[in-house]
């Protein structure tokens, strides 16, 4: 594979997140040549940098199923699969830790997840980036899944990401008849750090039900994306969804670039979606202040609150307590 | 207490030009008394309120402004409300995602630290909030809820008075708290603001109508035109007022 095989600005799909440029000086990792493959460049360098031993699978038969995994720099790509078995249930964490630490800074994983009838597939992604603020680290990090969700089965997705170089989460579902998703995700781009959120549901069958809340914050250079493309087909009668965007940009500089789209075939359907990117109310800090609140703290109760709300309800509270300590780090330290 | 001296303040929008709203504005409120400012739409009522309490986009141009002797108009808002200054606004603010319980403890707790105090302790906390909940007829359920995010109208200005009665402030400035309430509402909203007359604390009652006042008593009675204040008396001018209008009070330019 070569540069020149990867997407750059040039290609709709990472018009906000060139590729190309970002991978130009980790050129040494791409290997071996061939066509890109029908999955994807994230599928192709995962495969590529993985550990040698072929696509690796995991089958859940059992219900309440925890499978926890933490990439970090210098790891192999991942490229794997999932099966859900049917009347399974199954949480799955994963840990991506960026730290600066420049070795091999490069993170991709890529993985097919089968949903069968009636199972349910909970996902956790926690992607921290511990190197200093402002400073420029190099890591790259793509990390997609493909899922097949089968009838009445549901899927339920969170994730925070702190970005790096570029960091790409992208998570494609195609749903059957009565299943459930929901893809509820934070982001909190500072200084120097690329998070971009992308993802697609095709409601495939009658009665999905989808709800998709992803509110994200960015500082001066800092910069988010967020693409959501929701796609009713023909037979996708009584598809329930909604989307929603919402970012803050907190200091001038801040980049936010969203492209949510619906792209609907089918006649009897209630879709929604909103996005909207702007700054902090100022009359609500100047609320908190009258009340005694310093600037700063008043602030920051103001963006974790909006932040907060994208939190799901179905998340243990070990883990949500993790993830609300990212928040209020990345809000007490990234300034 | 407070004292207002030859204050001009004017107006600065994001976009647009400038206004001079406070036009030359003297006002003298003692220690333990209550003032009200009357005054018809436009005439600075609301820009009194901001720029005492230290709004962005108000710029005090001349005159001074002092809180017990000190300079108020170069402290911080939040330094402002350390020192007892609490604006009870006309339109509050909703505030997602934070309860109303937690936000009156940061509060609380942050003018606590700034003064050196230590902060208020969990069991006490519930117990003042219990307290101030009863006596303004507000449901436990609603102190849960994110700040004022879907209350009514009448539900969030019961909702300062509670903020109010909790911070304990010594001095308030009540912006058309009487808007959006019926009259029992009103009532009860009245006998929160009275529970906290006296002695060491000042009031500014500001409003359209004399209504409130038959529920506030106050001890002056200042009306306001085009940024200054054209006549003071006692009650009784308020009455006055209700009964003829503020034309007669108007300069006409």
């Amino acid at each position: 594979m070569d540069l020149a095989d990867l997407p750059s600005r040039r290609t709709e799909a990472w018009k906000w997140s060139d590729l190309r440029a970002a991978m130009s000086s980790q050129e040494s990792v791409l290997i071996g040549t061939g066509a890109m493959p029908a999955e994807g460049p994230i599928a192709a360098l995962a495969e590529m940098l993985g550990d040698g031993y072929g696509p690796s699978a995991l089958i859940v038969e059992a219900p309440g199923e925890t499978f926890e995994s933490r990439i970090t720099e210098g790891d192999a790509g991942q490229y794997g699969s999932v099966i859900v078995k049917a009347g399974a249930t199954a949480t799955m964490i994963e840990r991506i830790g960026v730290s600066g630490s420049r070795l091999r800074p490069f993170l991709p994983s890529y993985t097919r997840i089968e949903i069968e009838p009636g199972a349910a597939l909970h996902r956790i992604i926690v992607q921290a980036n511990s190197a200093p603020a402002d400073e420029r680290d190099a890591a790259i990090v793509l990390n997609e899944i493909v899922v097949k969700l089968g009838a009445g089965a549901s899927f339920r997705q969170f994730v925070v990401a702190e970005g790096s170089r570029l960091t790409r989460i992208e998570t494609s579902v195609t749903a059957a008849e009565g299943a459930v998703v929901e893809m509820n995700a934070v982001y909190l781009a500072a200084a120097n750090r690329h998070v971009d959120l992308t993802s697609r549901v095709a409601h495939a069958a009658p009665g999905v039900h989808t709800r998709q809340l992803v509110r994200g914050v960015a500082r001066k250079s800092g910069r988010g994306v967020f693409q959501g493309k929701f796609l009713v087909e023909r037979a996708g009668q009584k598809t329930d969804a909604e989307m929603a965007h919402n970012a803050l940009l907190l200091e001038e500089g801040a980049e936010v670039f969203a492209k949510p789209e619906l792209e609907i075939y089918a006649d009897d359907v209630a879709c929604a979606h909103g996005n909207t990117a702007g700054q902090i109310d100022e009359n609500a800090v100047f609320y908190l202040r009258q009340r005694g609140i310093p600037d700063i703290e008043a602030r920051a109760m103001i963006t974790r609150a909006f932040l907060l709300e994208a939190l799901p309800n179905w998340m243990d509270e070990v883990v949500r307590g993790e993830v609300e300590a990212r928040i209020d780090a990345w809000l007490g330290g990234a300034s | 207490m407070l004292e207002l001296n030859n204050l001009h303040a004017r107006v600065v929008p994001e976009d647009g030009p400038s206004r001079e709203i406070l036009k030359g504005l003297s006002l003298s409120v003692p220690a333990g008394e209550v003032h009200a400012i009357m005054g018809p739409n436009g005439s600075g009522k609301s820009t009194l309120s901001y720029v005492l309490t230290g709004k962005h986009g108000y710029d005090v141009t001349s005159g001074s402004a002092t809180f017990d002797g000190a300079d108020l108009l170069s402290l911080e808002p939040e330094v402002r409300a350390t020192k007892g200054l609490f604006l009870s606004f006309q339109y509050p603010l909703e505030i997602a995602g934070v309860p109303v319980m937690t936000f009156v403890r940061a509060a609380m707790n942050a003018q606590r630290k700034a003064r050196g105090e230590p902060e208020v302790s969990a069991p006490e906390f519930l117990k003042l909030s219990k307290l101030a909940a009863t006596k303004l007829r507000i449901d436990s359920d609603m102190l849960k809820r994110p700040l004022n995010v879907g209350f009514s109208g009448g539900e969030k200005k019961r909702l300062e008075i509670y903020q109010m009665l909790m911070l304990q402030p010594r001095f308030m400035i009540l912006d058309e708290t009487d808007s959006g309430l019926d009259i029992d509402a009103l009532k009860v909203v009245a006998e929160g603001v009275n529970a906290l007359r006296g002695a060491g604390r000042g009031m500014l009652v500001i409003t359209h109508y004399q209504r409130l006042l038959d529920y506030i008593k106050p001890d002056r009675v200042h009306i306001l035109s085009a940024g200054r204040i054209v006549k003071s008396g006692g009650p009784d001018l308020a009455l006055e007022l209700e009964k003829s209008g503020y034309d007669q009070f108007l300069k006409v330019d």
